[in-house]
């Protein structure tokens, strides 16, 4: 079995090989200013690979992203060129106990051999029967159709977090289907190029020029507001987060009063420290009586 | 008999009856009937009767017989139609499946492009990155066509029913909303959504056919919105919505009546070149009749900021006690 260094070929940052348990953040990861709107985590999260084409350019271009985000990206690879959907089976069952992924990205077609048309289904119970709660996202070109069909039934006869997505879908909609299976928030949250929310040490930073500053003057309340809006868009961007799930973060008769307040004071120190101006319809918007939904500033 | 229609069959046998009845009736007259004039009697009157019963039953079977055979024939073109559906369909998947491999490979190139500009830490031509920004956005487009063109198959087999299974409406919409956030931010446009309740649980509806209308919904509304695209997911005790909401320009009060036509776009209209295929809300609006709800359309065209466009999917809670009982 390969399996691939998660860096890629990253030349700036040490290699760091699967089965390292305890990993040490690569160059590339530290240097804040090279990851896209996603996270930095202390532990990396990891994500096994299995599929026939995983050294495509679409899928390299996966891994890129997730890469970014913060998760540690395992290739399943059998040493033989070929290698038959059997193969892949028995090769990703012994990474599953090796690497111990905290996600698997598996292909539903292995090749065009009508016994591996399907094959990722099978695998897919293999895995279940090994890791019943390991999340699955399966990676197929069967978006629609009796062969969707198929897929899709073949899924639900297990009880897994098992969901699907198209192969034409963007690097950043796989990566958001998988935080989403993973279901844990990062201790940091980073939101666009410029803003990094540090959870445990409650503390946001400013990310500019290279330096990474702390805005003192969002704490107490107001960062556990801030908190509460990233972990939302972290899982599920654009959903908006109730007033109730918001207002224990408020004080006063007029909580939803509050609670504004609070927001406006938050856009102003964040703006301030980035130097811009957040009007009513940019970071934390305001949905009519309903809540706030935070948007990445562009 | 044995092969013909219901109808037919009892159409055939009232026939038979009335030609047994009217021949007894020609054959009794000579004992029964009053005859008109000696060595007459064919026309007295009960074999005028049993004869002209006699005549009638026979049109009637042939009638019957006639009618059987039609639509033997019309049953046979519904089967050959729904044979021809399925072929289709068969050939499409197939299509659309290798459809895909070069488009991956485009993509790739594509994203290994970029990547690679990015890691030169040079100034990018600002032309390479707008035609690696078209080809990168382009991809949704073609994947919704060929998703489009696949429903639209499907829709030409009469004989096909929505596939009712539980479904989440709020991942749906999550998960449509996952795929446009992205397309959203580069043409810097929002998208946010909320459901009412919070907790929204399941609804017994066709999955494919929800995702597939939302989606088109969603790709309109973020073609056309100047900043925003809200979509809200709500319930009453018979039905569930879906309302996709932006903040565009607006349809003109004359295009509205064809906005659900087939291959109606508004360059159409306005006799220029089109951008997109005039399939998506056409589709949209016959899965959601074919699953028993409506697409309805309210827009504001007007100068005012308030303009707007808001598509309303409504769809019937179809097993509510059961669906409550999966919460």
């Amino acid at each position: 079995m390969y399996l691939a260094p998660i860096c890629g070929a990253r030349p700036e940052g040490p290699l760091l090989y699967a089965g390292c348990q305890n990993l040490i953040i690569s160059t590339a990861v530290a240097r804040f200013n090279l990851i896209e709107a996603g996270t930095v985590l202390s532990v990396r999260e990891k994500i096994l690979i299995v599929d026939d084409e995983a050294g495509s350019d679409l899928m390299n271009s996966v891994r890129r992203k997730l890469d970014r985000e913060g998760f540690e990206t395992v290739v399943v690879q059998p040493q033989s060129r070929l290698a038959t959907g059997d193969d892949f089976e028995t090769e990703a069952l012994i990474a599953i106990e090796s690497v111990r992924p905290s996600a698997v990205l598996l292909d539903v077609r292995f090749g065009d051999h009508p016994d591996d048309q399907f094959k990722g289904l099978g695998i897919l119970g293999k895995i279940i029967e090994k890791a019943p709660n390991l999340p699955v996202l399966m990676f197929t070109q069967y978006a629609r159709g009796p062969h969707r069909d198929t897929a899709a039934a073949g899924s639900l006869k297990f009880s897994s977090s098992v969901d699907f997505i198209d192969k034409l879908a963007s690097p950043d909609e796989v990566a958001l289907r998988l935080r989403r299976l993973i279901g844990r928030t990062p201790e940091h949250i980073q939101i666009g190029e410029e803003l990094l929310i540090d959870g445990g040490a409650a503390i946001v930073y400013a990310l500019r020029g290279g330096q990474k500053t702390p805005i003192r003057s969002v704490q107490g309340m107001k960062f556990a507001i801030l908190l509460e809006l990233a972990n939302a868009w972290y899982k599920s961007p654009g959903e908006l987060v109730p007033f109730w799930k918001l207002e224990r973060f408020s004080e006063g008769e007029d909580s939803r009063a509050s609670l504004r307040v609070r927001v406006r004071e938050i856009k102003d120190a964040l703006g301030e420290a980035l130097g811009k101006k957040f009007g009513p319809e940019d970071l934390i918007v305001n949905v009519r009586n309903r809540g706030y939904v935070l948007v990445v500033p562009r | 008999m044995s092969g013909l229609p219901t109808g037919s069959k009892a159409a055939l046998g009232t026939a038979v009856l009335a030609i047994v009845v009217g021949i007894a009736a020609m054959a009794v007259s000579p004992v029964f009937g009053s005859a008109v004039a000696a060595r007459l009697w064919l026309v007295e009157p009960l074999a005028v009767v049993g004869a002209g019963v006699t005549a009638a039953g026979l049109i009637a079977a042939a009638l019957a017989l006639l009618l059987a055979r039609r639509g033997s024939s019309s049953g046979d073109d519904a089967t050959t139609r729904q044979l021809w559906s399925q072929l289709t369909q068969h050939y499409f998947d197939v299509f659309g499946h290798d459809m895909g491999r070069p488009i991956r490979r485009i993509l790739g190139k594509e994203r290994e492009v970029r990547a690679r500009l990015a890691e030169g830490q040079k100034p990018v031509d600002s032309a390479v990155k707008e035609l690696l920004d078209e080809i990168e956005q382009q991809a949704p487009s073609f994947r919704l066509m060929v998703s489009n063109i696949q429903v639209l198959v499907q829709l030409e087999d009469e004989g096909a029913r929505p596939q009712t299974e539980p479904v989440a409406p709020a991942q749906v919409v999550r998960n449509v909303v996952d795929r446009y956030v992205g397309i959203g931010r580069d043409r810097g446009v929002n998208l946010s959504w909320w459901s009412e309740p919070a907790e929204f649980g399941l609804e017994y509806c066709d999955a494919a056919a929800v995702d597939h209308i939302v989606t088109n919904l969603v790709d309109n509304a973020v073609r056309y919105a100047t900043g925003h695209v809200e979509v809200r997911l709500t319930r009453n005790p018979t039905h569930f919505f879906i309302r996709v909401w932006d903040d565009g320009p607006g349809i003109p009060g004359h295009f509205v009546p064809h906005i659900f036509d087939r291959g109606w776009t508004p360059e159409v209209a306005s006799r220029q070149e089109r951008t997109t295929s005039g399939l998506g809300l056409y589709i949209a609006r016959t899965l959601a009749r074919r699953s028993g709800g409506e697409l309805t359309v309210d827009s504001d065209a007007s100068t005012d900021p308030g303009h707007h466009t808001a598509f309303t999917l409504a769809l019937p809670r179809a097993n509510p006690n059961h669906a409550s009982g999966n919460r």
